[in-house]
């Protein structure tokens, strides 16, 4: 069956998952669909056979506790089955909660932040010193950025022209204990990757045509690019947007049965 | 042994055009030689200790076969979740040279002073732990660890020391290197196996250097079965390094020796001064250790 990577088809898995293992990080899964979906649609390049053949591009997520946005374009890879879905978190079941390397598809372990992008800058160095052609993406968070290895690899990145590299930022304006605004002010954004030596493109996060036409444009860079998506956390279920508390609360059935109702078909 | 790290990694870079040597701008004069043979292969990196060993792990993920370079006080110490998560996790083949560990920066202090990096490796799973007394001894545990399939650490200490051994040992197996007929061994790892042995030639006891840590190798369990008393002489904490690793042993197998611990005391350097002097604070300089051995020695007969 062909995959189908329209971001609702991905909220369902996501709510799916997130019911049958009682998990909580819907929101922060759900404000990167789209990226997720456009990659998987139209950029990466990969076998869909095999999520491990080495001329794969990478798609690296750094911000780990967006895990299940990718295990649902997985599903509909068929690099993971629906009993896998509905035994998340299960006893003996294989998929954790966070993203791990051992994972076909998932390329890092992380969940402890600023880990997948120095990481990513290690494998796009790695291409681009071996003349090999594959890109790498990573997918940070906004809070993500927080931390210090974070800036480091920017500044390497940049320092080592890594035109391989792309940096999707799921700006969803929040981190876990609140606003990134009240928190640690991070605007204007891509002014400091630019003034760090990116090229940089903005756009609302959840616009596949306008994050289509960013992963295209910035292609043809000759430096390291970010893409600074501006999303809504919890995006498609109106009771989870931008409500924090979305962050640590498990679906009951009521919520699943709303939730999967509001995404419609 | 300066001299010879310097080669191993020139040859290293040499003999496979995958291996890349990466430091966070540490280590001086010590790339001289391999970047000017293969400067391709050499990367300073910058101070960014954390994001250079995620590096490591992304170019070892595209294939090639990073050499991470620093001090021991920020390779392993500040980079440790690193090492767990970015390398260990995954089993990757990275080699880590943790440089000056122990009390080698005396006169720097706590910042540089290196005393628990054996201790924080030995719990992750997958890595290996080496720490090689001479240059011998060093191209052996470099061998080893560029055959891995799995991370490696290479622990090492004051290079100034005399070489303990005359030929390269050809494993990585625990040696005796003074061996008479006496019911007591002092058993050491890198920067204090060179005094170990010119103690117990002294005091007419054997002697035995262990350069591989972790995994424990089985001539360890056969040296440590054959002694009534082994003292355990270390330039590290006695929590978590050799000491640690031989009473573990010792327990696990149910062998029989006492062991006494020789190693640094739990606190930072009080007051500057040289190498010697550092260690004095611990108690285990070269003039106190014969005064030392032979109090535990007397104690572990009564």
């Amino acid at each position: 069956m062909k995959p189908d990577f329209r971001p609702n088809r991905l909220r369902r898995h996501v709510l799916d998952m997130a019911f049958f293992g009682q998990s909580v990080h819907v929101p922060c899964a759900f404000s990167l669909v789209e990226i997720v979906s456009a990659l998987y649609a139209e950029h990466l390049k990969y076998d869909p056979k095999d999520p491990a053949a080495s001329t794969r591009d990478r798609l690296v997520l750094s911000k780990g506790h967006g895990v299940m946005a990718l295990y649902a374009a997985f599903r509909e890879l068929g690099w993971i089955e629906q009993r896998d879905i509905e035994r998340y978190f299960h006893d003996d079941s294989r998929l954790f909660g966070l993203s791990e390397a051992d994972v076909p598809g998932l390329e890092v372990t992380s969940g402890s932040l600023g880990h997948g992008l120095p990481i990513a800058t290690g494998m796009a160095l790695g291409f681009k010193q071996q003349n090999q052609s594959q890109r790498v993406y990573c997918i940070v968070g906004d809070g993500e950025l927080n931390e210090g290895t974070m800036w480091e690899s920017i500044l390497i990145a940049a320092h080592h022209k890594l035109s391989n590299l792309t940096i999707i930022v799921d700006a969803n304006g929040f981190q876990a204990m609140g606003r990134i605004e009240d928190i640690l002010g991070l605007e204007p954004l891509a002014d400091k990757f630019k003034s760090f030596g990116f090229d940089a493109f903005e756009c609302d996060g959840h616009d596949l045509a306008r994050l289509n036409q960013g992963f295209e444009l910035l292609k043809k860079s000759t430096r390291p690019q970010v893409i600074i998506a501006r999303t809504i956390k919890g995006r498609g279920v109106s009771f989870m947007e931008n409500d924090n508390v979305w962050h640590y609360t498990r679906l009951t059935k009521e919520s699943h049965a709303q939730a999967l109702a509001e995404l419609g078909t | 042994m300066r001299n010879s790290l310097s080669k191993f990694i020139t040859q290293a870079a040499v003999e496979d055009p995958k291996v890349r040597v990466l430091s966070g701008d540490h280590g001086y004069a010590l790339f001289d030689e391999v970047r000017r043979a293969r400067p391709a292969q050499f990367m300073n990196v910058g101070v960014a200790e954390q994001a250079m060993v995620g590096i490591a792990a992304g170019m070892c993920r595209t294939g090639l076969k990073p050499i991470v370079y620093g001090l021991a006080a920020f390779v392993p110490i500040r980079v440790l979740e690193q090492i767990k998560l970015d390398v260990c996790r995954s089993s990757l083949p990275v080699i880590f040279l943790g440089d000056g560990a122990g009390l080698v920066y005396s006169t720097l202090g706590a910042s540089h002073q290196c005393a628990e990096d054996v201790a924080c490796l030995r719990p992750l799973p997958a890595i290996s732990i080496y720490a090689p007394a001479d240059a011998f001894e060093l191209d052996t545990v470099f061998r080893a660890a560029r055959a891995s399939a799995g991370p490696s650490y290479i622990r090492l200490g004051k290079s100034d020391r005399p070489a303990v051994h005359a030929v390269r040992p050809s494993t990585t197996d625990s040696l005796l290197i003074h061996d008479v007929a006496s019911d007591t061994c002092i058993i050491s790892m890198g920067s204090m196996t060179a005094v170990a042995k010119q103690m117990a030639t002294d005091l007419k006891i054997c002697a035995a250097s262990v350069f591989q840590i972790k995994p424990t190798t089985p001539s360890l369990k056969k040296i440590l079965s054959r002694f009534r008393v082994v003292l355990v002489l270390e330039e590290h904490s006695r929590y978590g390094g050799l000491f640690s690793t031989i009473t573990e042993l010792t327990a696990d197998e149910a062998i029989r020796p006492r062991v006494r611990s020789l190693s640094l005391g739990e606190h930072f350097s009080e007051r500057c001064g040289s190498y010697q002097h550092a260690l004095s604070e611990h108690g285990i300089a070269d003039a106190q250790l014969p005064g030392r051995v032979k109090e535990l020695l007397g104690g572990a007969s009564s």
